[in-house]
Order: C-alpha cells, then structure tokens, then sequence
C-alpha cells in the first residue's frame, strides 16, 4: 500500500501543472456552490436579524427597498424627505416610539447619522470609549469607522461636502468626536452619528454666525431698520461649533417642518402597530408606513430566485468538469500506455496498476474537497464582515 | 530630616485637597442622592417646576434643578456632566416658551421630554425692541422673542403644573391619587395668589409702573397693568444716555415706582428717587429663593407691592 502511494505521489509531483488544474477544478467545483450557500445564508441571517428588531419604518412615499435598507444600513440611495411633524403625530398617537432618522451626507465616505438618543438605547449601543453626544456638533463612531479612520475621542470629523462643484452648497462642518461605540456588529459599526440637530445644521438649515444687532461692519448687512437686520452673502458663518459660539446657532424653519428621511416607530404593543399602520394605510397619508421583515422578505425572494438559476448553473458546471475529469484521466491512460506495458513487464500485476491509477484519483479528490473545506471554513468566518460590508 | 519631609508631603497634600474642595463648583441645591436611591428621577429647569414637582410628587420623586444659585437659569448653560444627569433622567420638565435655550442646543432624551407650557402656546407673548445685554456669568444674551416668565401668571402656573402632575402619572400610575390630592392642593394656593395679585391691583389697573426687565409680561397681562419694561441691572447703574431715555419715556408714562428683580445699588435708588421713583422687589422666583418658597416669596412680593397701588 505504502509503495502505491508513494508511486503515484512521485507521479503527481513529476506532472505538476496537470495535477494543480484537476485539483483547481474540483476545489472550485465543490467551493462555489458552498461559498455562495454560505454567504446568501449569512445575508439573509444578517438582513432578517435587522429587519426583526426594527418593528416598523416611516418614510416617503417611493421605493419601499430604498427607504428599508436606508433606514436599517443607511447605504441606498436617500428617499423623499418627510417632516418632523411625522414624529410628533406618532407620538401623539400614543401608539409607538418614534426615532426620526437623517441620514444624507458623509463625513470621509461614511454615513452621518442623525438621530435622537432613543435610537442607541433602541439598537442596545454602548459608548465603548469616550461619552455620549451631549452638544450641538458632537458626533459618535461606529466601532468600524473609528479603526478605519484612526481617530477617536477628542479628534474632529468633517462632514463631505454634498457637490464639491456647488460653491454656493453647504459648509462642511468640523465635528467633535465625543465617543466610540462598542461594536455592534451590525450597520451601526460603519456610521457617524450625531444629533438629529447637528445633522440639519450640516444640511445648512440652521446655522451660527455674528450678531448682526450688535455688529459694526456694515459690509455684511443689506438692510437695517429698527427690527429687522438682513445680511447679505458675505456674512460668514461657522463651520465648528464650540462653546463660544453654540449660543448663535439657531434654524430658519418651524420644529415641526424641519426635514427627515425616515421614523423608526417602535409600538408599545401588537395592536397598536396595527392601529398605526391603519393611519398609513390611506391614499391620504403623506407618507407609507412599512413592516422591514415583510420588504426583507420580498427582497431574500428575488436573491433565491437569482440562487436558483446559480444552483442550476453550479450543476452544469459540476457535470461538465465531471466529464473534463473523465477526458483527463482517460488521456492520461492513453498517454500511460506505455509506462504500463513497462510495469507489466517488470511484473506488476494488472490489479498494481489499477491500484496506481485509483490511487491517484482518490488523492486528487481528497486534496480538492480539503481545500474545499478549508475555503468553506474561511468563508464562513468571513462572510458576516463580507456582508455587513456589502451592506454598508 | 525624615519627619520634616513627612510634614511637607503633608503640607503639600492637604494643599492639593484644599484647593480641589475650592475648585470651582457649581452651588446647587444639597446632594440628596442617598436618600433617592430606587427613585424616579425628575430633572427640570427652573424653580418654579421644581417646586411644583416637588409639591406634587412629594417623596415619590427625586426632583433636581442643577443650575447654579448664582445663575439665571433661563440663560444657563449647563457643563457635559450635567447634561449627562439630564440625559439619564426619567423625566425632564421643561418650561418651553423658548425658555432655557440650551435645552434646544444638547441631546436629550425626546421621549422623557415634557414641556409644561405646550398647551397654552396660542398664548406666548412676544418681547420687542430688546437689546442685547449682559449680567451675570451666563454672559451675554437677549430677551427679544417669546416672554418665557410664563409661571408669572397663576392661572398659567396652574396649567404647567397640571402639565406636571400629568406627567408624573404617567410616570409612576400607580401614585395617581397621591399627585392628584398633591395637585388640588397646590392649585388651591396658586388660586389663592391669584385672588391676592388680583385684590391688589383691582381698580388701579391704569397705575402706570416702569419694570427694570422685561420679565413682568405674563403678570402684566394677567392683570391688566400699564406696565412698561427697560433694561437694567439692580447692579449696574445705568449710563446718561439711558437716564435720559427714560426721563423722556416716564412723561408719557409717569410712573412712580419701578418693580426691580432685585434690590437696586443704593446709588441707582437714589438716582431713582431723584427722577420721582421708588423702588420695589419682585421676584420672579426663577431660580431657587435665598429664603422661602415659591409661594411663600410670591406672597411676599404681593405685600411688597402694595404701595404701589395705593
């Protein structure tokens, strides 16, 4: 036996190239269907986790996969704003919790969230290092974006500007880094977030400057009467808020008007998220008010069905390289004839070589589906970073 | 040698330890935290909530107002620390009517917010024509806008503390009678203030008074007064030019007392009574009283008042 394997090993390491492209073929024939097994299952696990934990989510009217995952992952693209004043209604109604999410612009590519601080104890988020928001201009970290961008508590975060070619546009604003957040793994982990407040003054709604009452340069004012000052564009405004100018800060829009992206409404009970989504569920509501678990679950159909015609494709795949191994292995016979009227006439018998030829073939499949396996494992390790990454 | 290195790492220890204790700190209210252990913690931002808390949730809250005695808390600003407190606390009472800006400048916890004034907001009164000025350590700062001495007013004090016990109940149901015997109660003395302020003023409504701030508004409404507001300091006396304003406004409006938040510099009250006025104190109660409680100064502003209308 010992001699059987050591003659094919000798055989398989003297034809190399041979050897590494059937192990190639069958590692990845084995691998693939794994892997992407493996992945869709974890994005599933991964999506349905944050759906289940989101009971319902408020938004403009539009796409509903839009306003989920931008709600849930804050990565598609920003649907509709809706007004504040849908928060006040929720919370009159008495019937749900609700946290208002803005979620526009990026600071350094990743999302800034802006929120209320019933959203951390909403996602159980712990400030893992530093304290909470507590000013206008403070901003948190997801665990994530602290390591990618090294900085943490006391560093400064600078919102991107939304069009780099709008000079007119918003001012980026200089963010303090107040906290890191312990690592949720979750979406949570690739975002900034700040209060919902600090995220309308980066949109440009409210804003600090000088007192034009009190100024003396009268080449930022336009016009001045006894209770009314109006300035011009050369007024300056800040781009960082600090203690000595937060009392100038101000918004130019009533509370209620004040623009969001979506309301995560968190209902007391059963019946009174039914209740709430009877109010939604008219042509006269402004906005759609959506279950995420059922979107999710529309969404994780349209991936099976792509899956399936995946699957059908790894079948076609596995017969055909089925049949390339068959080719191989009878080519090789043929190329080998010789070799094995050699053996025979040095006295191995018919079942010897047999024996060699098995033999090989049987290594070859272990080495692949070992790979195989390892590749799995590697994958399943990774596949939550994968698609979390994916999802942010 | 030894005990002389001793005495001075000693000396330069007890030194450490003294001037940490001098450091500065923000004189609030005694730290009752022992004793509220398992409570329901309250947090608000004037005396006036306080004291109505306190007056209706009785020992079934921890009520806290953190601001500094020194400090008009409508204009404070309050240090992370504490706005932490605020973050943490069960309950947060507002007084609205933009009082207490800051409250619109940090993160607290929406849901635990209540502002206590919400239901009359149709009847905000506006301040015009106010300048910027400064007093105290809070710095610089305007009363143009919304007039937020809301609890001036007793019938509006008795709302905002309806606000409050509604709020309390809501918190802890289970002590509904309790707040609501407490709240009866209180209202019976907020109307008893009412009937004095109002047997005060009855039939002398026209007497015309000048105020040193524009705080009066809600209690100048309340009772029909001709009451017209500056802007100045019991402490600080007033430049020429503003003695001269007032001069020309006083001919038109010839008052003979001045209702001040605080007892003015005796130069400034000789000045006073130089241009024919007297002074008198009216405490707006806003933040915790030297001595009494707010009914009890509110009553003692009534009986410090009443040579003005005789």
């Amino acid at each position: 036996m010992y001699r059987t394997l050591l003659l094919t090993w000798r055989y398989m390491t003297f034809h190399k190239i041979k050897t590494a492209i059937l192990v190639t073929c069958i590692t990845l024939t084995v691998y693939l269907p794994v892997a992407v097994h493996l992945l869709v299952d974890d994005f599933q696990v991964q999506l349905m986790t944050r759906a289940e934990t989101t009971p319902l989510v408020i938004g403009a009217k539009g796409s509903r996969f839009d306003l989920v995952l931008q709600s849930l992952y804050f990565d598609a693209q920003p649907p509709e704003s809706i007004k504040m004043n849908e928060v006040s209604k929720i919370r009159n109604s008495g019937f749900a919790l609700p946290i208002p999410l803005h979620v526009r612009f990026r600071a350094r590519g990743f999302p800034v969230v802006g929120t209320t601080l019933e959203y951390f104890d909403f996602r159980n988020l712990q400030v893992g290092q530093g304290r909470p928001l507590a000013i206008l201009g403070d901003c948190i970290l997801g665990a994530d974006v602290a390591q990618k961008l090294g900085i943490g508590p006391g560093d400064y975060l600078m919102s991107d500007p939304e069009n780099v070619f709008d000079i007119g546009g918003n001012y980026p604003l200089k963010m303090c880094v107040t906290g890191v957040l312990a690592r949720s793994h979750s979406a949570d982990d690739y975002a900034v977030f700040v209060d919902i407040k600090t995220a309308w003054i980066i949109e440009g709604i409210g804003h600090g400057h000088q007192n034009l009452t009190d100024s003396t340069d009268e080449s930022v004012v336009l016009k001045r009467s006894d209770d009314q000052v109006v300035a011009n564009a050369a007024l300056p405004q800040y781009t960082e808020i600090t203690k000595d100018n937060l009392a100038s800060f101000h918004f130019h829009a009533e509370p209620d008007d004040l623009p969001i992206t979506a309301v995560i409404a968190v209902p007391h009970d059963e019946k009174s998220g039914v209740l709430l989504e009877g109010r939604y569920d008219t042509d006269k509501a402004n906005a759609q008010l959506l279950r995420p678990v059922k979107v999710v679950e529309e969404m994780m159909g349209m991936v099976f069905k792509v899956k399936r015609i995946f699957d059908a494709n790894v079948v076609l795949v596995a017969v055909s390289t089925a049949l390339f191994m068959v080719l191989v292995i009878l080519l090789s016979l043929r190329l080998r004839r010789r070799e094995a009227v050699t053996m025979f006439h040095l006295g191995c018998s018919r079942m010897t070589i047999f024996r060699l030829q098995a033999a090989e073939l049987i290594i070859v499949l272990l080495v692949s589906c070992m790979l195989a396996g390892l590749s799995a494992l590697a994958t399943l390790y990774y596949a939550p970073y994968f698609v979390r990454g994916l999802l942010s | 040698m030894r005990k002389q290195r001793l005495t001075i790492v000693a000396a330069v220890l007890l030194g450490c330890v003294l001037w940490l204790s001098c450091g500065k700190q923000e004189k609030s209210q005694p730290d009752s935290q022992a004793s509220d252990e398992g409570k329901k913690t309250v947090y608000v931002v004037n005396y006036p909530l306080q004291y109505f808390a306190e007056r209706i949730g009785g020992d079934e809250v921890a009520v806290h107002f953190p601001a500094p005695s020194d400090e008009d808390p409508a204009f404070w600003m309050p240090a992370p620390e504490t706005i932490a407190q605020y973050q943490e606390a069960d309950l947060v009472l507002l007084n609205g009517a933009t009082y207490a800006k800051w409250t619109e400048k940090v993160s607290l916890t929406e849901s635990r917010i209540v502002n206590t004034s919400a239901a009359f907001s149709d009847r905000y009164l506006q301040i015009a024509k106010a300048v910027t000025h400064s007093h105290g350590p809070g710095g610089e700062h305007s009363h143009a806008g919304t007039d937020f001495n809301t609890w001036l007013d007793p019938q509006l004090a008795i709302l905002q503390a309806q606000t409050v016990k509604d709020a309390l109940v809501d918190l802890l149901p289970e002590h509904e009678a309790l707040f609501n015997t407490n709240m009866t109660q209180l209202e019976i003395d907020l109307l008893a203030l009412d009937s004095a302020f109002q047997a005060l003023v009855t039939g002398r409504e026209e007497t015309p008074l000048v105020a040193s701030h524009p705080v009066y508004g809600y209690f100048a409404h309340k009772y029909g007064l001709n009451l017209q507001a500056r802007l100045w300091e019991p402490e600080k006396m007033p430049s020429d030019e503003e003695w001269q304003d007032f001069d020309h406004s006083i001919e038109h409006h010839p008052a003979k007392w001045m209702i001040w938040e605080g007892t003015p510099d005796s130069a400034i009250a000789v000045k006073l009574k130089e241009h024919g006025l007297d002074g008198v104190v009216f405490l707006p109660c806003g933040n915790i009283p030297e001595e009494g409680d707010y009914i009890q100064v509110m009553q003692q502003n009534v009986g410090r008042l009443k040579p003005a209308f005789e």
